[in-house]
């Protein structure tokens, strides 16, 4: 026969191969992080716990000629004529530092992972974050009510009726048996001579005595009532609050919303912020995120206005930073919250010094830590970071080639950030997640 | 599979052998076997049944997998040329598609036993790979999984830069000089036309010294062989190995990259042929036949972003044989001007069946389409070039040349060398110390640089001394000479 069926026991090699391959695309993907992690359709996901990002670096190289641009091209068949648009797909994202000249669309590999997997990635990379080894503020919540234990007094309401009988059963059956010893009656007449006198015990022996529980009363025979209660049988439950031990943090992010603050500069505070939250949330049970925005003047906005919107205006740091202490006063008492008050702007700040005092004033409600991220451009006035350095103590260091400023500030860990490009944000989170 | 599905199948088979005799095709025996989907994707995935792991074939065997289990395409057919010729089906196709793959397989079986380009390569790759699996588990074990890995990335990365023409029985480089230079002792061989030649000029002894010294004796396009053989590192006989045994593959495929679209063209051809004979001979029935009819248009339908090969081969030689059928070839009727009698053309020479098969003895894609590819094909598969344009956040392709003209002369220029940029080892001893100069054969398209930077990084593995690239680049309205420079320090453009 020609066509036969061998037999191929032999175990998959795909499988294996294909996991190697993965294995790969982490690789890269860790080695890629820095623009991984500020790709914007990571930041503008919706809800999805997957993500597609670009992998460089575990393709198939040979030598292959060029088609100019990102562009393709090719051949097709079927129905058309010039013109004729046969498909699209979605340009690569802007900013992504591609080479000039691009490589050829269809080759650029992208795959999905998980974000859950790339903060795993990001924490393996980072080292244990500092967080982790503070001591975390842990905090009771109520989830309810929990019934407890079983107790013979209580109210009314907490009755427990099913026990309640309970135990009228077996105090009914305990006479009984007590009655048939003592009388050598019957169990029928003894069960009778205690339904006759409701439960009495001491009436029953004497109609027992008597000989009267055998006499027509007893007609009712089979037809056994339940027990009456007694007092004794009552049984009531007693209720307990259920509390959780519970670990809170709360970030206040606040951000100069001023013209100055261009899309760029407030996506970059975006990315951190999306980061950051998803570093605090593996870390405590409940996060939470406020929004300040500030000018002149700050106000709690909600996400959207916090990151879409700007206004006209100048810039008045200190504003943010009263609002944050007050929100501490009024829902965040960092007696039960770790705090983290955030801060982005440019630099720009028309009274720096009264910044450094509110600041101050923030401080002394012990939060946290406190981060300031300041985003540079070419025209950026660096007002703040200067006055944090000379009041604050700040101190420029280096990590990696990259420099940041750290202090402290009695127990608290000051962190702050020079970020000028995409690619400055990893640092920036090392810095904000593992030192202070 | 159950036992009757299996003799059904043997049935098939014995009838479609008959049929393809009938039909004057020439084949080698064929042997067929069923195997799970699974083991489909992986031969697929690895193009050998059993051959060496990479993660590159796991890859493709992940991607193989997604689309079957997406139901995009079910796997068609694999068949190997080797003799006895393999094929394999998938256990899951319904009865009618593993017929149809039946006689597909027999008309790839008669053109790799007839086509000229598939005659020197060799028949044991089967084998020759499975043994190659073996061996590399063997280096894995003894020199590392990575040391294996790095070197099976570097030789796949040049795996296509290999000679196809080259003999296989290789010159040495002593024979290359004495036929360069003519410095043999005796004259050569008596060939018929030799008196025609002029004899080779005198050669200084000072200059001898120095052709005696340069290797490659002449430019080669063997990057893969060349280095294998010849690099300063110099390779231990495990890589070598490893590397040759990537070149052994790429030989025994490049035929099949040659001949994509006549080879499936000419499968397809006699495979619609063959099942029509099935039916009409009440082995199919009516509502097998039809349920074929739906899957065969699958197989050949349109693609707007790609040539489908089926669809395209088999059209050209239905339009070949009809050509040759009614004598509208060749310049007699080339000079027929007037419209009428163009149109009625028909010699009744009935050449059709000869011709086609004389070309799929002789052809490859590259010429068969520059050959045969005329307006009425193009017309009526509506072929088209299209191009990408940026549109907001997409890029969209549009479709920008119709005229068939030019549709052909892009598509012979996309199959030219099939698509692999001409990349010449010139020097394996640049500037007296070993280092490797290589020149790109500029054909009027650039190089991709990002594949190209990562490509000589690959290379200057194997070689282990600086690499250089000689290319083109765009420069104003012209090109201007590029020369890439790979070292320790990683790849750069060189500055003179």
């Amino acid at each position: 026969m020609a066509v036969v069926q061998p037999d191929y026991g032999t175990a998959p090699r795909g499988n294996t191969d294909a996991a190697r391959h993965r294995q790969k695309i982490r690789e890269a993907i860790r080695q890629n992080l820095p623009d991984i992690i500020s790709e914007e359709s990571i930041i503008t996901r919706n809800a999805k716990q997957i993500v597609r990002v670009p992998v460089r670096g575990v393709k198939s190289y040979h030598f292959i000629h060029s088609r100019g641009g990102e562009a393709g091209g090719g051949f097709g068949s079927g129905e058309s004529k010039q013109g004729t648009v046969i498909g699209r797909r979605p340009k690569p994202a802007a900013g992504r530092p591609g080479k000039p000249g691009g490589e050829p669309g269809i080759d650029y590999l992208e795959t999905e992972i998980e974000i859950e997997e790339l903060l795993e990635m990001m924490l393996e990379d980072l080292g244990l974050p500092n967080l982790q080894k503070k001591q975390v503020q842990q905090n009771t919540t109520t989830e309810g009510w929990t019934f407890d234990s079983i107790e013979k007094a209580g109210i009314r309401p907490r009755l427990d009726k099913k026990r309640s009988v309970r135990e009228a059963i077996k105090r009914v059956e305990s006479f009984v048996a007590l009655l048939m010893r003592e009388t050598g009656r019957s169990e029928e007449e003894c069960r009778r001579a205690i339904d006759i006198s409701e439960g009495d015990l001491v009436k029953a022996r004497q109609l027992l005595d008597a000989g009267e529980a055998g006499t027509a009363q007893g007609a009712v025979s089979g037809s056994r009532r339940p027990p009456s209660l007694e007092s004794s049988d009552l049984r009531f439950r007693t209720i307990e609050e259920k509390v959780k031990e519970e670990s809170n943090a709360v970030v206040l992010a606040m951000m100069d919303v001023s013209g100055s603050m261009d899309t760029m500069k407030k996506y970059f505070a975006r990315s951190f912020y999306f980061w950051m939250l998803s570093f605090l949330r593996t870390i405590y049970e409940r996060v939470e995120i406020r929004f300040i925005a500030h000018t002149t003047e700050a106000k709690l906005v909600d996400e959207h206005e916090f990151f879409h919107k700007g206004e006209s205006g100048g810039t008045q740091c200190y504003s943010a930073y009263d609002l944050a202490a007050e929100l501490i006063d009024v829902e965040y008492p960092t007696s039960s919250w770790n705090v983290y008050p955030f801060h982005f702007s440019d630099g720009e700040d028309w009274d720096a010094d009264r910044t450094v005092q509110s600041l101050r004033q923030l401080l002394s409600h012990e939060v946290a830590a406190f981060g300031y991220g300041e985003i540079q451009t070419e025209y950026s006035s660096s007002v703040l970071m200067k006055a944090f350095e000379e009041n604050l103590g700040l101190k420029e260091g280096e990590s990696n080639g990259w420099s940041y400023y750290d202090g402290r500030w009695k127990e608290t860990p000051l962190m702050g950030v020079i970020i000028r490009q995409r690619q400055d944000l990893y640092p920036a989170l090392r810095v904000f997640l593992g030192t202070g | 599979m159950e036992k009757r599905d299996l003799e059904r199948l043997n049935e098939a088979d014995r009838l479609i052998q008959e049929i393809g005799a009938d039909l004057g095709l020439d084949c080698l025996p064929q042997e067929f076997d069923v195997v799970p989907a699974q083991k489909m994707l992986e031969i697929m995935a690895y193009r050998l049944p059993v051959n060496f792991s990479h993660w590159s074939f796991g890859r493709d065997y992940e991607i193989e997998r997604t689309r079957f289990e997406h139901g995009y395409g079910v796997p068609y057919e694999v068949v190997f040329n080797s003799d006895p010729s393999r094929a394999y089906l998938m256990e899951t196709n319904p009865f009618p598609i593993q017929v149809l793959v039946i006689a597909h397989v027999y008309g790839h079986n008669d053109f790799m036993k007839n086509s000229l380009h598939f005659q020197k390569s060799r028949r044991d790759m089967i084998t020759s790979a499975s043994e190659a699996a073996s061996r590399f588990r063997q280096y894995e074990h003894d020199f590392g999984a990575d040391a294996v890995e790095r070197m099976i990335d570097a030789g796949m990365a040049i795996q296509w830069n290999i000679d196809p023409d080259a003999d296989k029985k290789r010159e040495s480089e002593e024979e290359a000089r004495e036929r360069l230079y003519g410095w043999h002792k005796s004259p050569p061989a008596g060939g018929k036309f030799d008196d025609l030649l002029p004899p080779a000029p005198p050669i200084a002894t000072e200059q001898k010294r120095e052709l005696r010294k340069k290797t490659p004796p002449e430019p080669t396009v063997d990057l893969l062989g060349y280095v294998t053989e010849h690099s300063p590192r110099p390779l231990v006989e495990w890589e070598k190995d490893a590397l040759s045994t990537i070149r052994a593959q790429s030989e025994y495929f490049m035929p099949y990259r040659r001949t994509k679209i006549m080879n499936e063209g000419w499968a397809t051809y006699w495979h619609q042929r063959i099942m029509r004979r099935l039916f009409e001979e009440k082995f199919l029935s009516s509502e097998e036949h039809g349920f074929y009819n739906l899957y065969n248009a699958r197989v050949k339908a349109h693609n707007p972003r790609s040539i489908n090969p089926y669809l395209l081969g088999s059209t050209m030689f239905e339009s070949i044989e009809d050509r040759w059928n009614r004598g509208r070839h060749g310049q007699k009727f080339s000079e027929i001007e007037d419209a009428d009698v163009r149109r009625s053309w028909d010699t009744a020479s009935m050449k059709g069946r000869e011709k086609i098969f004389q070309v799929r003895r002789t052809h490859m894609d590259w010429f068969f389409v520059d050959e045969f590819l005329d307006k009425d094909i193009v017309d009526e598969l509506d072929l088209f070039v299209y191009a990408e344009q940026e549109r907001d956040a997409y890029y969209e392709s549009i479709v920008e040349v119709v005229d068939w003209r030019r549709v052909k002369e892009y598509l012979v220029g996309n199959l030219m060398n099939w698509g692999i940029p001409r990349i010449e080892v010139v020097d394996g001893n640049y500037r007296g110390s070993s280092q490797l100069y290589l020149r790109h054969v500029f054909e009027g398209m650039p190089l991709e640089d990002e594949y190209c930077r990562k490509t000589l990084e690959h290379i200057y593995t194997l070689w282990d001394r600086p690499v250089f690239l000689e290319t083109r680049e765009p420069y104003l309205d012209q090109f201007r000479k590029k020369l890439y420079m790979a070292d320790e320090d990683g790849v750069h453009v060189h500055e003179e």
